[in-house]
């Protein structure tokens, strides 16, 4: 069997880099253990959040499908953070686990290039330092130009729950042991991680009066550009906590607990703890949050977020009856960790490429990271860049301040990880340019000077830009004058005129806001203009126009720090370029000799590289390029 | 692209004028070779005066001494020979050009400190102590620089940064976890944390205040009525006959300027116009100069002439002047006031023990305090403090946590580039460029 690019795994990483490959017009084999478990949520039944739901708008923007799977399956959509600025507001949406994997597995049916194998790669083909295809474990060769691994936590998988331990990297499904072997002996080190679930609940047993409810925002907002409206009937999430009660339970069995115990040695994420960790670390709050997320439509569970644990059994059910509103609450499946092994992602290139052998990228949770979102991200690239390969050009590589993937990647490959490393807004540092609002704007062209962008999407987005500049011109060019209808109209949004002003003009004041502000316009004749472009906008558009205007003051200021940066970051590294050099310890070398940094940018951010190292460095560049310059 | 070699450079390190002796420098591979071509003898010993004949095609150059130093173990850490030649302008002229057709190329300015620094003989920060110490105009600003070299002022940038950290941090949770009901820090405690930053930087501000009293001295005006005796008080303290003194009122029309050390400090001192109403059209633009003098000045001298009977009211820009009365031989001052006579010298000694009060008061910095000595750092330190007032204005307005973190971030990359905690190509263009050639 022949094809350009095979892709190990079939989770959010392997979906979006098959998309991407077969998109571009290669053949694309995804090798998976379980067909049917294409596109499974493995944990919660969610897409998005905080600085995640930044990344799926970006995947989308660059022609990905978790948005578009989200839509389809998504039951209760919210924009979290709505007190904040609108750069760091993250959609998030609960979805139904079932039809989520449904519309991942629908999406990839339908790209021709595309094919399903079922079966288990032992290890991977290379003639020299170039990949060649993959053997696997029936003894079936199928050659290709790229190898894209996504195992997740597949790789030497082991389930804890209580002292039991399974060989497994998910409920009910094998490990791939071979695989870490032949890493290995690509001389690629291993690291080791966890990460774990919190028990599900039978949805039937719940007492929902006990508990507080958790709506969704009115109208739901789509993550996709291709989405014009919410088909789902939209549901109900529940908020309770856990109390002293099952906190002094937990502190007395912490010595049954895995992470505990020394069972488990690996680092789990600290942003996501179990319930174990935050009793521990939190020692002085009474109450944690329990989110009860159903896991569907009608799937028959509930989903514990924020209990995470890897606790023996009869613990969990003494937690879980301790919850008010699941005192008699029947636990479907037990709460489990995982741990597993991970490819240490500084051995990468920004491309997601294994440094030193050609065609074979890592993404996902094989890198270390934690999510459905950071993974969908890093498939998405690495697809990208193993069609840049195979095209013989250039890898798409995202700066910092163009994308939160381009944050995660560079972190990952120039930081490395010591726990799942999951995405947050505060990693980037240029996250008022980073809006989700602005993902079309930013990222679209680009996919689309690529090829990875369908039609359907390069119609819409540049549609987008006409309106949205539209928009942005007649909020200029319109304006008010002080009159008794105007200051009438303005009136709810406590505003009055004491001069004429332009529409933006009005928007930049404090007391500006946009729901009142859409309110007063209706069946104002003179604003008609204006009317008439939101009409036909959505609302996620109309807010990046008056967001862009409101905080202008704060974005250009991001702007003008992002371009003195990039001046100074952006300065290459030759390929060649030797750091052993007088003034640099024998220890900074290493890190730079390991890392390989592309840029001072990079090169500073490696950790241990001291500003002094970083200014030495500078220095012998621009010793460099004037010897240069004088040899002319 | 593999490493150029290495390439050999010259340069005059003491200024091109008539002098009993001057300093000439050649750095890289070929200084041994090129110094041995021109005279000096073939077993050149290291790190000792060696007298040496000078000869060129043309014939003898001059008899100059040679130190020779070999790498590592030079200031730059490279082969380096510095030759003592005869201070005239022709003869370094024609050694340097000497040197240059055997294979060396000028120097760029700073060059020589940056090749220190590329082999570790120095660290950035150190150069920038060097370039200040170098322009140093008093003892007591070299020595401020060596204080600032031990890192005076990089504990005390280092604890304001460290604060910011822990605003940014606090800040950062309260967006990351919004929903996990926890609270980071309250708008009152940030606030607390800001005006307590901003007090320190108002602080290290001053120093910078200071720091340029030092490095670029103080001005003290003069002001007065006419015939007060204005010039005669410049001329006393400056010891000469700079101004022209006559009796007739309204003689100093423009600003007439003398420089002597008070308190440790330079202070220029300017003669003025007399302010009075009426008089000619020069004389008008010149009182109109010494009142700008008067607010652009460090220190303002207001003289009294205790002999007139009409004592006028101050103005505005002489509100916290020095209140002396001139002419106490003829009429005594008020009890309070500080009388001095040019013509019998009386009260001067009182004078001047007041003026250099006033400078080690207002002007010297204390003890063991940091200092901003130079101007890059006196930018980065305001650039702070603009920042954080922003980011104090952000929290009075209830602003979200990001457009605050903006300002944070600035403040706190400005006292990382002050401090040399962060790096940029921006400044080290500066800290060379301060440099002349030869350095």
């Amino acid at each position: 069997m022949r094809f350009d690019v095979v892709v190990i795994g079939g989770g959010h990483a392997g979906a979006e880099a098959s998309r991407a490959a077969s998109r571009a017009g290669f053949s694309v084999a995804m090798i998976t253990l379980l067909a049917d478990s294409v596109g499974r949520m493995s944990c919660n039944p969610a897409i998005g959040g905080l600085a995640k739901g930044h990344l799926v708008k970006e995947i989308d923007a660059l022609g990905g499908l978790m948005g578009e799977a989200t839509d389809r399956a998504g039951i209760q959509f919210k924009v979290l953070n709505r007190s904040k600025g609108p750069a760091v507001q993250g959609p998030r949406a609960q979805c139904d686990r079932d039809l989520y994997a449904a519309a991942v597995q629908d999406i990839l049916n339908r790209e021709p290039n595309f094919s399903l194998i079922e079966g288990c790669v032992a290890r991977v083909s290379l003639e020299g330092v170039r990949v060649t295809g993959v053997i696997l474990e029936d003894g079936t060769a199928i050659s290709c130009r790229a190898v894209i691994a996504t195992t997740g936590t597949f790789l030497r998988s082991l389930m804890h729950s209580g002292e039991h331990k399974v060989v497994g990297g998910r409920f009910g499904e094998p490990s791939a042991e071979g695989l870490s072997g032949s890493f290995r002996e690509l001389g690629l080190s291993l690291g080791r991680l966890k990460t774990g679930t919190p028990p599900r609940v039978l949805a039937n047993s719940a007492d929902y009066s006990k508990m507080a409810p958790q709506p969704g925002d009115d109208r739901p907002r789509p993550f996709s550009i291709l989405t014009d409206r919410i088909e789902l009937p939209q549901i109900l999430c529940y908020m309770t906590h856990t109390g002293e009660f099952a906190h002094d339970l937990i502190r007395q069995n912490l010595h049954r607990a895995p992470m505990y115990s020394g069972q488990i040695q690996a680092a789990g994420p600290r942003y996501c703890p179990s319930i174990e960790d935050k009793v521990v670390r939190f020692a002085d709050k009474a109450q944690h949050h329990v989110f009860v997320e159903p896991e569907g439509l009608n799937h028959p569970w509930l989903y514990l977020n924020g209990v995470s644990t890897s606790l023996p059994a009869d613990i969990q059910d003494a937690v879980v009856h301790s919850i008010p509103g699941l005192v008699s609450a029947v636990i479907a499946r037990y709460g489990y960790a995982v741990e597993y092994d991970f490819v240490e992602p500084q051995q990468l290139d920004p491309s997601l490429q294994v440094r030193g052998v050609e065609g074979l990228f890592l993404a996902g949770q094989i890198n270390g990271t934690s999510g459905y979102e950071e993974a969908a991200g890093q498939g998405l690239m690495a697809g990208m860049n193993a069609v840049q390969l195979l095209r013989g050009e250039e890898p798409v590589v995202l700066r910092r301040d163009q994308a939160y993937l381009g944050v995660m990647i560079d972190d990952l490959v120039t930081q490395g990880t010591l726990e799942p490393y999951r995405m947050f807004t505060s990693r980037a540092e240029h996250r008022l340019l980073l809006g989700c609002d602005s993902v079309y704007e930013r990222l679209s062209p680009l996919a689309r000077n690529l090829g990875f962008l369908d039609h359907e999407r390069s119609r819409r987005t540049a549609l987008r830009k006409e309106r949205s500049k539209a928009l942005s011109q007649a909020l200029d060019e319109v304006t008010l004058n002080p009159d008794r209808e105007t200051n009438q109209r303005l009136e709810p949004l406590g505003i009055s005129l004491n001069g004429p002003g332009s529409l933006s003009r009005l928007i930049q004041r404090p007391a500006f806001s946009l729901p009142a502000f859409t309110e007063a316009l209706a069946g104002w004749t003179v604003l008609e203009r204006v009317t008439s472009i939101m009409a036909e906008a959505s609302e996620e558009e109309i807010d990046g126009v008056v967001n862009r205007i409101r905080y202008a003051g704060y974005v250009e200021k991001g702007e003008r720090e992002a371009a003195r940066l990039q001046s100074e970051e952006g300065v290459r590294i030759p390929v060649d370029f030797r750091f052993e050099r007088p003034g640099l310890s024998r220890e900074v070398v290493e890190k730079l000799n390991r890392i390989r940094p592309h840029s001072l940018g990079q090169a500073s951010r490696i950790p241990g590289v001291t500003p002094a190292a970083v200014s030495l460095i500078r220095m012998f560049l621009r010793q460099q390029s004037r010897s240069l310059e004088r040899a002319v | 692209m593999s490493t150029p070699a290495l390439d050999t450079i010259v340069a005059p390190a003491t200024p091109l004028a008539t002098s009993a002796l001057a300093i000439v420098r050649i750095d890289g591979p070929l200084a041994h070779s090129i110094i041995k071509g021109l005279g000096a003898p073939k077993d050149l010993a290291e790190r000792r005066a060696v007298f040496v004949r000078l000869e060129t095609a043309e014939g003898p150059l001059d008899e100059v001494i040679v130190i020779s130093y070999v790498a590592p173990k030079s200031f730059t850490g490279n082969d380096l020979i510095e030759i003592t030649c005869h201070g005239s302008p022709l003869i370094v002229g024609t050694l340097v050009k000497e040197v240059i057709d055997r294979g060396a190329r000028m120097a760029e300015p700073g060059e020589f400190t940056e090749r220190a620094v590329l082999n570790g003989k120095l660290d950035l920060v150190q150069a920038e102590a060097i370039g200040d110490l170098i322009n140093s105009r008093t003892t007591l600003q070299a020595q401020l620089s060596l204080s600032n070299l031990g890192g005076t002022l990089s504990r005390w940038a280092g604890e304001i940064r460290a604060d910011l950290l822990f605003l940014i941090a606090r800040l950062e949770g309260a967006l990351d976890f919004a929903d996990e009901g926890y609270t980071f820090i309250t708008d009152e405690e940030a606030m607390r944390h800001l005006d307590e930053d901003l007090a320190r930087i108002r602080s290290l501000a001053e120093t910078a205040r200071r720091g340029r009293g030092l490095r670029d001295g103080l001005t003290a005006v003069i002001l007065g009525r006419p015939n007060a005796g204005k010039s005669t008080l410049l001329n006393h303290l400056c010891g000469s006959e700079r101004a022209i003194v006559t009796p007739t009122p309204g003689t100093t029309r423009d600003l007439i300027r003398e420089t002597v050390i008070v308190g440790g400090l330079p202070v220029t001192f300017i003669d003025t116009a007399g302010l009075r109403t009426g008089g000619e059209l020069v004389e008008e633009i010149g009182q109109f100069r010494a009142l700008e003098a008067a607010s652009k000045a460090d220190l303002v001298i207001w003289l009294e002439d205790s002999s007139d009977p009409d004592l006028t009211d101050v103005p505005s820009e002489a509100r916290d002047a020095i209140l002396v009365f001139s002419k106490v031989d003829q009429k005594a001052a008020p009890p309070e006031g500080l009388g001095i006579s040019a013509r019998t010298g009386a009260g001067m000694t009182v004078l001047w023990e007041r003026l250099d009060r006033e400078v080690r008061d207002r002007f010297r910095p204390p003890e063991g305090s940091p200092l901003i000595v130079n101007a890059r750092q006196e930018r980065e330190i305001n650039e702070a403090g603009d920042a954080l007032r922003q980011a104090r204005l952000g929290v009075s307005e209830g602003l979200s946590e990001e457009m605050i973190l903006v300002d944070l971030y600035a403040a706190s990359s400005a006292i990382g580039r002050l401090t040399g905690a962060i790096s940029s190509s921006e400044i080290q263009n500066e800290i060379f460029s301060n440099f002349c050639i030869g350095k």
